[in-house]
């Protein structure tokens, strides 16, 4: 092989790579940032107290931690 | 989903629903039931999807890097410089796809009954990773060029067609950075990606309309669909087409969350400004 192909292969998947690890790190700041911490955690919508179980209020306790994100392709 | 499912969780972020014209406001939604809407489940479902997408298409990569590099024959008068189009084809065509995309969202933010920021921000990463490839593009048509043709740049209608593409979508990725209303924003932004796309099929065939220097289309004739690759050569260029598709999906699915993470992060600063000047006010009234 000559010097060509591998320089096409290291700049076309090295940019790719680079790029790709960009969107990762700025994702990762960006939810730092608002404070949604990852996306994979289920958590628990409303802690009710026992005499509540007919309510249907669902707005969050005070710390219960963050909102989960929209999925890719929700509408905002 | 939308938003308003959010501001009911969270009580932070500031209701956008009705912006784009199709959804209501919050309030007048009924409450979701606890555990019953499926979001708890949808999130993880989705990242577990968009990880199995991100495994496979770097395995895919992978393999065809070891069969390009290392399993498949020189070609009979291209020899080893035949190894680069294993990945230079591919990268081009998910060029187009990302174009494609851009330019078929864009169609749907201005259509009065598909209306939705989602359809923008799709676009926009469409955009971007578009720009990405083509940029690409160049680069490997470009090293493939050089000892092919003995230049690294002709101004050939494909190759200048191409460059073009380029230019017009960062035109179009600047158009987007203008502040303003995300309704007016997304507005004008699909507008450009429509101009934008004008270029594309010219790119397309502009091997067919001009005598180029560039190859036509020759993995198989448009008109029989006979193949002129066979072979180790040919599932190694067709492994290659699935895997770049796949890193492409991946990349924009990625992007497309970060534009929301952005807007999210938009309407809490709008949010907390709120708050403080809510909270300014009532001090001077005490």
């Amino acid at each position: 092989m000559n010097g060509y192909v591998e320089a096409g292969y290291v700049v076309g998947l090295g940019t790719l790579a680079a790029y790709a690890a960009s969107l990762v790190v700025r994702e990762r700041a960006a939810r730092r940032r608002v404070g949604a911490g990852t996306p994979t955690v289920t958590r628990p919508r409303q802690v009710r107290a026992p005499g509540d179980a007919g309510s249907t209020d669902t707005r969050p306790l005070p710390g219960s931690g963050p909102a989960l994100d929209p999925a890719p392709g929700d509408s905002r | 989903m939308s938003l308003t499912t959010t501001t009911t969780e969270s009580g932070t972020t500031p209701a956008r629903a009705g912006r784009t014209g199709g959804e209501p406001p919050s309030t007048e939604r009924a409450a979701p039931k606890p555990h019953a809407s499926g979001r708890g489940r949808a999130r993880p479902l989705a990242d577990v999807a968009l990880s199995a997408v991100g495994a496979c298409a770097l395995v895919g990569v992978a393999v065809t890097v070891w069969l390009g590099l290392w399993v498949t024959p020189p070609d009979r008068f291209m020899g080893n410089l035949v190894r680069l189009l294993y990945i230079h084809p591919s990268i081009a065509w998910v060029m187009y796809i990302c174009y494609g995309v851009a330019f078929l969202s864009s169609l749907a933010f201005l259509w009065p009954r598909t209306r939705s920021l989602r359809f923008d921000k799709l676009a926009g990463a469409s955009s971007e990773v578009g720009v990405v490839f083509t940029g690409l593009t160049l680069v490997t048509g470009s090293i493939w060029g050089r000892p092919t043709w003995g230049t690294w740049w002709t101004w050939d209608p494909l190759l200048t067609t191409t460059a073009l593409l380029f230019v017009l979508y960062l035109g179009y990725l600047t158009v987007r950075r203008i502040p303003g209303e995300p309704e007016v924003c997304a507005r004008r932004s699909a507008i450009a990606a429509l101009v934008a796309f004008v270029d594309v099929p010219i790119c397309y065939f502009s091997v067919l309309w001009w005598r180029s220097l560039h190859q036509a289309p020759s993995i198989a004739d448009p008109v029989t669909g006979k193949t002129y690759i066979h072979g180790s050569m040919a599932w190694t260029l067709l492994l290659s087409f699935v895997s770049f598709t796949l890193v492409y999906v991946w990349l924009v699915a990625r992007r497309y969350r970060l534009f929301v993470l952005a807007e999210r992060e938009d309407d809490e600063g709008l949010a907390q400004a709120l708050a403080e000047r809510r909270a300014e006010s009532s001090q001077v009234r005490a």
